[in-house]
């Protein structure tokens, strides 16, 4: 039992931190007013162009930094549609998530199928790692799920709960002509975070490959980037719900594997729909059976509203 | 002293105004892809010429645009009548999967002649359709939940519902056919060719959604209800009401395009067979602006991309590279749409002078 609690909980580990890494991104764009619908087409980039680097530099962290950039570069391209010309947002988003699909099964074509030849190897800390349950799903995997779990969503709740930048970051997202008015550049501000969000959606495509999934197939991110934005909503915009929500999510995903791996008479098939038709409960029922929910999880005031100082 | 601003931002442009600055950004769109194939080694005039040779220069070239048309004006309508109440279907490809289930269900199952089953077949996935959007409907009218997502979301289910049924209870054991289902009994009559009358159907429906809307008072309430949701409920129109009806309206319309695709064009259920006409159909409805009738001449430029993306795929080119022109083309007109917005002001130089 102490086995299979483990190493279920490390699975929804390592699949939670896709859909982690991502909704981080996502909180702080958002925080800023802006919606980034591509962060499904990001993620898949980033997830092509890790497997892409590493074949040519097998070292992962190569992998992710190059994942890292093209995912900023993508968010650059949302953020000078959206902010900058300040086009429609779903448009943009759509767009982006588009091209960052067709993109990526352009360019993996010739790479799909091949699995990664280097991924994150496993860290064993000692003492820790042999905590029961907990441990060796912390401590006794990739390298990569303490920053994701524990230091990146406490650094981000410091920064923008307890620092005046957080502060300026979240009026930008409530009231953007107050912000300007008190001296905080918008647009520098939303360009900026929809940047390091797109940055971040691209990291988590390249933590897919490197990690979880180490193959490129088209069609393999399979709507994480949607569930991220849904988690963002469902976290009430704040990181470390959102980082819990995220393990939450890897635990349903987990049900899957444990499903087909101890024969329970339900098709697959079933089983993976798990993710999406949990993510849809959990937007959907907190509000229903709360209704003051929709006040505690409000979105930013200005969420989606394109910034015009020049018309009052 | 600020730097005067030498644009104004119009909060209503002429139509027209739109429609140069969006041929502009398509321009620009296909000018970028030119260069991108220019620069992968391929000769952009040499693939045009053999595009238009293929599409609008053969019968069969023809045909194929009127095959991909019949599909796109039904999802594209569908997300048009919700962008009407200022709504986001996105889940089309879902709502298109579950009416090819719904109408394969009838199909494969209820022995009836052609002229009884074809009809009951559209019901069913005009029916199948409106169920898979109902949840998001609900929570949209009675939670405000975000129908974006909740929409969307539901096309990964109907996606692996598609695979569960083709590659298990349905799955076909005449041919072995990988995951799909056996072959129809029936199939929707051709008129020309390979065109089958969900063309003209989808264009007559196309033509009375666009009257609907138009002229009449339930219409004119989904206008006003998109335009400004407080000033409608303040002139009493049920827009609760309105956003269901709406809503299941658009669900319906992609749930028959799977119908009509499924019977007329595929004669199976497959996997994959939506083609993402459900996604496109958002860029058909973009294209349109809102207006139902303008999803027609949408739906062909649409068309005829993705039968270019055909020809493409012939020249070791993946299909994949439509779905980003397609997307780079949505992004340049989400621009262009926004920049017609402005135009040139007169500096007052005697105000701003000291």
């Amino acid at each position: 039992m102490i086995a299979l609690l483990s190493g279920m909980f490390a699975t929804a580990l390592l699949a939670g931190g896709v859909l982690a890494l991502a909704a981080l991104g996502e909180v702080m764009a958002e925080r800023t007013g802006v919606t980034n619908l591509g962060v499904e087409g990001l993620m898949a980039l980033g997830a092509v162009v890790a497997i892409m680097t590493v074949a040519n530099v097998p070292n992962p962290w190569a992998g992710l930094l190059a994942a890292f950039a093209v995912g900023a570069l993508g968010g650059m391209v949302f953020a000078l549609g959206a902010v900058i010309m300040r086009a429609s947002q779903v448009l943009c988003g759509l767009a982006v998530t588009f091209m960052g699909l067709g993109l990526s099964t352009a360019l993996g074509h010739s790479y799909a199928g091949q699995p990664s030849p280097v991924v994150f190897g496993h860290v064993h800390v000692p003492l820790l790692s042999s905590i029961p349950v907990i441990g060796p799903g912390l401590f006794g995997q990739n390298i990569l799920i303490i920053p994701i779990y524990v230091v990146l969503p406490l650094l981000v709740h410091f920064v923008m709960f307890r620092t005046r930048h957080g502060l300026n970051m979240r009026a930008v997202g409530e009231n953007p002509a107050a912000a300007d008015a008190a001296g905080i550049p918008v647009m520098a501000m939303r360009f900026g975070y929809v940047t390091l969000g797109g940055a971040m959606a691209g990291m988590a495509g390249g933590y897919l490959t490197l990690t979880y999934v180490p193959v490129w197939s088209e069609g393999m991110v399979a709507g994480r980037g949607w569930i991220a934005l849904a988690l963002v909503i469902f976290a009430g915009y704040r990181p470390v719900m959102v980082t819990c929500a995220a393990l939450l999510f890897g635990l349903v995903t987990t049900l899957a594997f444990v499903g087909q791996a101890r024969n329970w008479p339900i098709d697959p098939a079933f089983l993976n729909m798990l993710p999406y038709l949990g993510t849809m409960a959990c937007i959907i029922v907190p509000v229903l059976v709360w209704r003051r929910m929709r006040r505690v999880m409000a979105a930013p005031a200005a969420l989606a509203q394109p910034y015009y100082r020049d018309v009052r | 002293m600020s730097r005067q601003a030498a644009f104004q931002r119009m909060p209503s442009v002429p139509a027209r105004r739109i429609l140069i600055w969006r041929a502009g950004a398509i321009a620009c769109a296909l000018l970028v892809t030119a260069a991108i194939l220019a620069l992968s080694g391929y000769s952009p005039p040499d693939l045009a010429l053999l595009v238009a040779r293929s599409t609008v220069g053969s019968r069969f070239g023809m045909e194929d645009l009127a095959l991909f048309m019949s599909p796109l004006l039904l999802t594209g309508a569908a997300v048009t009548v919700c962008n009407r109440i200022g709504l986001w279907n996105i889940g089309a490809e879902g709502q298109f999967y579950a009416g090819a289930i719904g109408a394969a269900a009838i199909g494969l199952f209820v022995p009836a002649p052609a002229l009884v089953l074809l009809p009951l077949m559209a019901a069913a996935g005009i029916v199948a359709g409106m169920g898979w959007i109902a949840i998001p409907t609900l929570a949209r009218a009675y939670a405000g939940v975000n129908e974006i997502i909740t929409t969307l979301l539901l096309n990964f289910v109907a996606s692996l519902l598609t695979y569960y049924l083709t590659t298990g209870p349905w799955r076909d054991h005449v041919t072995g056919a990988q995951v799909s289902s056996a072959r129809l009994p029936v199939s929707i009559p051709e008129i020309w060719g390979i065109v089958h009358w969900g063309f003209p159907i989808g264009l007559l429906i196309v033509a009375v959604l666009a009257a609907v809307m138009a002229h009449t008072r339930w219409g004119y309430e989904i206008r006003v209800g998109g335009a400004n949701p407080d000033a409608a409920r303040y002139a009493g129109i049920p827009v609760r009401a309105r956003i269901i009806v709406v809503m299941l309206l658009s669900g319906g319309l992609a749930g028959l395009a799977g119908m009509f695709e499924l019977a007329g064009t595929v004669h199976r259920l497959q996997g994959g067979m939506a083609n993402n006409f459900g996604y496109l159909g958002i860029v058909v409805a973009v294209l349109a602006r809102g207006s139902c009738l303008d999803v027609i001449p949408a739906a062909l430029l649409m068309a005829f991309i993705l039968d270019a993306g055909i020809v493409l795929q012939t020249q070791q080119l993946t299909a994949s590279v439509v779905l980003a022109i397609t997307g780079l083309m949505l992004f340049m007109i989400a621009i262009a749409d926004e920049l017609a917005h402005y135009r040139p002001v007169a500096r007052m130089k005697k105000e701003t002078a000291p």
